[in-house]
């Protein structure tokens, strides 16, 4: 009876720490998952420091502008012109050459991947490379390292072939480094303000996609449940990082 | 009778508020601003461009555009003499327009220019400065030259065809640079290009075909209005399934754990059984 009770008890232990380990398991690994935002919201994060948007000039007031003509000319009402040849080579030659990232690095989830310039895809989303290992910059947006508006980069979380180089930004915190080489070699050194999964019909993209305002650099990849019936993940997540 | 005098009385009121409307400055019959812009395309000779009889550009060179500027809206008086005219009294202007409406929030381009049959003349154009679909610009073309009726080409096809001045022609289309010629409407012939012309995305790109046909001068002028822009529809970032599961080996355990959870539980009660 005695020996019978006792095996019984360590029957009782043994069921104990099977079922400590079979729950403890994934309980224990869904508790050291990095939180699912950090800083203090992406509309936070995109808007911080956002200029009031600069105010159309205002137009000259009647009969205060210009200076009072020596003599008897009256005072103007009206601003003088001033023009510039109109002929398409001088036209192009004031096109601001643009200097674009070619390379992106994270070094905190060890990552580094070549930035393809890239415009819309046919239904007028954001192109991405095919290959998850490149990513993306928006070409038409915001040039990084121009002090102004928010440049996008985004790369594939994941594929057939495997993990996207960017699958990783839900790990990235607040202060993590994000370096963007340009084609002329300069380093852009951002540090991460704000880190969030949003409904992708919900993406701001305005904010998102602002060529005017702070320098923003934002790093865009898919996260949450992979909704197979779509075949898309039901999140964006997006990472926004402000100048070092 | 009361009824009829007050309304008498109102409309003479109404009236007199006309008459009083009418005989304000023109540039203060209305309340917001335009964004105005003017080209120079009358080949050969520079200009003063006086607008209320105000001189607004002075030595004004043909092929070139002023930055678009903000003027009261309303109704302007324009005229056109040889670039320094002393004394605008009693000179004839070399071309001039009156009441050229400009209203409030419209953005117009006035381009001084020849007509078909090679007189100056000025033409308000009002541009439209409406969004354009991420990705694209829109192109517009406008016949401001002593020609007849032309077609434009992008990259070998004809995308406009039979244009007459003074009118102008838009399309949207994807952003990039494209092969810009001018042929006579119908032929084969070209008058103007092969040119590249930068189809700027999230702007309106205009452009003018000016000179004259006769003199053989023709060419174009570039007019670039940005800020139209429209953001991508959204970032389409995941070709597969990248969701972040538990990891396959402390699946594994779990499973392994639970598993001997159960056959030792089995074992008890088998044991109480017995």
């Amino acid at each position: 009876m005695t020996r019978a009770a006792a095996a019984q008890r360590r029957r009782l232990v043994a069921l104990g720490a099977c079922l400590a380990v079979a729950v403890g398991t994934p309980l224990a690994w869904s508790a050291t998952r990095p939180p699912a935002a950090v800083g203090e919201g992406l509309a936070a994060g995109l808007a911080a420091g956002l200029a009031a948007p600069a105010a159309a000039p205002p137009a000259t007031p009647l009969g205060t502008s210009g200076p009072q003509a020596e003599g008897q000319e009256p005072a103007r009402t009206l601003p003088r012109l001033s023009a510039r040849p109109a002929d398409p080579a001088s036209v192009a030659a004031r096109v601001p050459a643009v200097d674009p990232p070619v390379e992106v690095s994270v070094p905190a989830l060890g990552v580094s991947a070549p930035v393809d310039a890239m415009g819309v895809d046919a239904d007028g989303a954001m192109g991405l490379p095919d290959d998850v290992r490149r990513t993306s910059w928006y070409r038409h947006g915001a040039v990084p390292g121009t002090g102004g508006g928010t440049s996008v980069i985004a790369g594939h979380v994941a594929s057939a072939a495997g993990r996207g180089v960017l699958g990783d930004l839900p790990d990235l915190d607040r202060g993590d480094e994000v370096v963007v080489r340009t084609a002329a070699g300069e380093l852009l050194r951002y540090r991460v303000t704000t880190r969030e999964a949003v409904v992708k019909e919900a993406l701001p993209v305005a904010d998102l996609f602002a060529r005017e305002g702070p320098e923003r650099l934002v790093l865009v990849t898919c996260g949450g449940p992979y909704l197979r019936e779509l075949g898309a993940h039901r999140d964006n997540v997006v990472v926004v990082a402000e100048p070092a | 009778m009361t009824t009829t005098t007050t309304t008498t009385a109102l409309g003479l009121v109404a009236a007199g508020a006309l008459v009083a409307l009418s005989a304000a400055p023109a540039t203060a019959a209305g309340s917001g601003t335009a964004t105005v812009s003017v080209l120079h395309a009358v080949p050969g000779t520079p200009v003063d461009v006086y607008a209320n009889g105000e001189i607004l550009l002075d030595d004004f060179e043909p092929g070139t555009l002023t930055d678009p500027q903000q003027l009261p809206a309303g109704d302007y008086d324009l005229a056109v003499y040889p670039a320094d005219t002393e004394s605008i009294e009693g000179v004839d202007p070399v071309v001039s327009a009156d009441g050229v409406s400009v209203p409030a929030g419209a953005n117009i381009t006035v381009a001084a220019h020849l007509t078909e049959s090679g007189d100056p003349t000025l033409t308000p154009y009002v541009n439209d400065v409406s969004a354009v679909p991420a990705g694209e610009g829109r192109l517009t073309v406008r016949h401001t030259a002593a020609a007849p009726a032309v077609d434009v080409l992008a990259d070998g096809a004809v995308v406009v065809s039979d244009l007459s001045n003074p009118d102008g022609a838009s399309l949207e289309t994807a952003a990039g640079t494209v092969s810009a010629a001018v042929n006579l409407a119908g032929t084969g012939t070209t008058v103007i290009g092969p040119t590249d012309l930068t189809v700027a995305e999230g702007a309106s790109t205009i452009v003018y075909a000016w000179g004259s046909a006769e003199a053989d001068d023709l060419d174009l002028a570039v007019q670039t209005i940005s800020g139209l822009g429209s953001d991508p529809a959204g970032v389409p970032s995941g070709l597969a399934d990248g969701s972040t599961g538990l990891p396959v080996s402390l699946g594994v355990l779990s499973v392994l754990a639970a598993g001997g959870a159960v056959a030792v539980a089995v074992t008890m009660v088998r044991r109480r059984e017995s």
